[in-house]
């Protein structure tokens, strides 16, 4: 599904990622954890195609495609999907605009027939159940006003129509109390499949108690120095992240 | 003297003996007024602070003829429609009344719509005091005007008459290098309604230019809706002049959109003479090439007890350069005032240039004035999350831009004209570079 080979990446000149290698097979889910400026969002938005960020060297092959070669509409369109730690709020588009847009430009490159009104207002509704958001929200503007409970699950909704193959999940904890935490794993659980891989970026080991991870990944100074199983996490957990930090140095 | 100046004063002279409606005592007075104004101050210049921001050299930089003639040029009417808007419609070709264009077959009687040329000639009681009050002459521009007075529109509407449908007058310039100088008037009787929709529009590669007053008076607890809508090809110009009184309890709701023009200067300004009157001014523009448009608004607190809302926005590409002056004046004893004002820009280029510059002027102490004004860019973050969403960039751009502007065109009341700015918007906006 993905291959990360010696990544570097720069933002304003400033190295973040430092050589990370990954491989992600197809219907794994991996969490890439570490402390705050270890470079977890910016793999994330790598990954995603956002411009601020400057590939220095490395290569990510998606699905046998050159992923960094890819715009970041044609990557969404090829089914990579960035749930975002801080989503945008765009005041006069309203949630159904944007997600009729989205869904018709990913079906459109697929070579699918695009949805009309009807239908898409009957796959929605479903999506919206699914992630337990009211309606009004709906027709609101995108985020505008939206707790952030109900933003990461705007984002979950997102994820749920477009049905993308790799989804990256940027911190989706973040900022959720324990209840919309669960609301939300429970979106990311019913879209885990053998065909779609996922990649959860957390700081904190909270939210792999409800997506339980296949693997853990630390991620430290701009490099992995540290792969495992789910109870990787644990440890973390436990130790601390000074203790494979000491570790990887030693 | 200059040059422009005495080309404009040897065509009045020239013609004036001519002109619509000569022998009414309160015309003539007009006109000779305004042209002796015209003789000693000229066009304005960027010498002065309302015009410094206004490059004028679209407008006086050539040597333009003033049409007085009755001959009507042939033209294909169906390109200037707005799809599926059912009205009452004044047409004036290269500034003259055409009548083949016009229909206002089931117009009530109590509501007179003609041209300002057959008016005067043919029903001249009809000009009531408050009608034939005139337009300030605060410039070179609207004294021209009024000297001239060639044609134009007039709209009388009686008391407690609601005009069942909208009224629509379009100008349209074909021929080219004319200056053309409507002269609009419009008078609303007690408690009456309507909505009157002006339109410029031009054939391509005319140069035309306009030169627009529009006179209006609203008596009280009467209702306007105002569309001044621009369309016409950039390479025409226009300055416009709109002056408001508003009696008792009136509503005022102006919606000046503009599209089109080299170079369009209008000029708005709204006088609140009465306890309870209020105004709604919203303003749209989206420039592109090298485009200039520039909005000099000013809303007077005459009487207390009155409210006014003022929201201007505009999207500026390439070159295009926008001006927005906004004034609220706040007299002595207009207490519980209740007004704000606000503009708001997208620059789309590193090229494109918007001058804004509001400004409050209060002699009351009573009073509730809120001003701003803001330029931006189309926010990154949001480009590339719509992107991140298999937008693509073309369309995330044209839609935030669309966002953007969706505050002024949701308050287009009129779903046709909302469609058709919408349409002329989309077409921009996504449109190849």
């Amino acid at each position: 599904m993905l291959s990360i080979k010696n990544l570097h990446a720069d933002i304003e000149g400033k190295p973040i990622l430092k050589g990370v290698n990954l491989e992600i097979r197809t219907g794994e889910v991996h969490a890439i954890m570490g402390p705050n400026g270890s470079g977890k969002s910016t793999l994330a938005n790598v990954l995603a195609g956002r411009d601020d960020y400057e590939v220095t060297s490395g290569s990510v092959e998606y699905r046998g495609m050159d992923l960094l070669d890819m715009e970041p509409e044609i990557r969404a369109r090829e089914g990579v999907f960035l749930a975002f730690q801080y989503p945008v709020e765009i005041p006069g588009v309203t949630n159904m605009y944007l997600l009729k847009a989205a869904i018709n430009s990913v079906r459109k490159h697929r070579g699918v027939e695009e949805l009309d009104a009807r239908e898409f207002l009957k796959l929605i509704k479903e999506k919206a159940a699914m992630v337990e958001m009211k309606q009004e929200f709906l027709y609101r503007s995108v985020n505008q006003g939206f707790s952030g409970g109900e933003k990461k699950r705007n984002e979950i909704l997102q994820m749920a129509l477009l049905e993308p193959h790799l989804s990256v999940l940027d911190e989706t904890d973040s900022g959720l109390d324990i209840d919309a935490l669960k609301i939300v794993a429970q979106g990311v659980n019913l879209l885990r499949s053998e065909q779609r891989s996922m990649v959860l970026v957390t700081h904190y080991q909270r939210l792999l108690d409800y997506i339980v991870p296949d693997y853990v990944h630390v991620l430290a100074g701009g490099r992995i120095i540290r792969s495992g199983g789910k109870e990787l996490a644990l440890e973390l957990e436990q130790k601390g992240y000074g203790w494979v930090e000491d570790q990887a140095a030693a | 003297m200059t040059e422009i100046t005495q080309h404009y004063l040897d065509q009045f002279n020239a013609a004036s003996a001519g002109l619509a409606g000569r022998g009414l005592p309160w015309l003539d007075d007009q006109r000779q007024a305004a042209i002796e104004l015209f003789a000693r101050s000229g066009f304005p210049g960027q010498y002065e602070e309302d015009w410094r921001y206004t490059p004028l050299k679209p407008v006086i930089g050539k040597l333009l003829h003033i049409k007085v003639d009755n001959d009507i040029a042939d033209t294909d009417i169906s390109d200037y429609l707005v799809a599926g808007l059912d009205a009452y419609r004044l047409v004036f070709v290269d500034g003259r009344f055409s009548p083949q264009y016009s229909d206002t077959s089931g117009l009530q009687d109590c509501i007179v719509m003609n041209s300002f040329e057959q008016s005067v000639a043919r029903n001249p009681e009809l000009f009531t005091e408050t009608m034939r009050s005139e337009v300030p002459l605060s410039n070179g521009f609207a004294a021209l005007n009024v000297a001239f007075s060639t044609d134009g529109y007039v709209i009388e509407v009686a008391e407690n008459v609601k005009l069942d449908k909208p009224v629509e007058i379009i100008f349209i310039a074909v021929n080219s290098d004319l200056a053309t100088q409507p002269r609009n008037i419009v008078h609303m009787g007690k408690f009456s309604q309507a909505v009157i929709i002006e339109r410029y529009v031009s054939s391509k590669q005319t140069g035309a230019v306009v030169n627009s007053t529009s006179r209006i008076s609203l008596d009280e607890g009467a209702r306007l809706g105002y569309y001044l809508v621009q369309t016409q090809a950039n390479d025409a110009s226009q300055i416009s002049s709109v002056d408001v009184n508003q009696g008792k309890s009136s509503w005022f709701g102006c919606y000046t959109l503009t599209l089109g023009g080299q170079l369009v200067r209008n000029n708005l300004r709204v006088s609140l003479q009465a306890e309870g009157a209020h105004c709604d001014m919203l303003g749209l523009y989206n420039t592109g090439g090298k485009q200039h448009v520039d909005n000099h608004t000013t809303v007077v607190h005459a009487a207390p007890h009155c409210t006014s809302r003022e929201l201007y926005k505009g999207v500026l590409d390439q070159r295009s350069r926008g001006v927005f002056h906004g004034r609220i004046k706040v007299e002595q004893g207009a207490q519980k005032t209740d007004a704000s004002q606000s503009n708001n820009n997208l620059l789309l280029s590193p090229n494109a240039e918007v001058d804004t510059k509001p400004q409050l002027e209060i002699y009351a102490d009573d009073v509730k004035c809120a001003h701003g004004a803001t330029i931006g860019q189309i926010d990154q973050n949001s480009l590339f999350y719509l992107r991140s969403r298999g937008i693509d960039e073309k369309d995330a751009r044209a839609l935030l831009t669309f966002a953007f502007l969706n505050e002024v065109l949701d308050e287009i009341e009129l779903e046709p004209l909302k469609q058709s700015m919408e349409s002329i918007l989309a077409e921009r906006l996504i449109a190849d570079e």
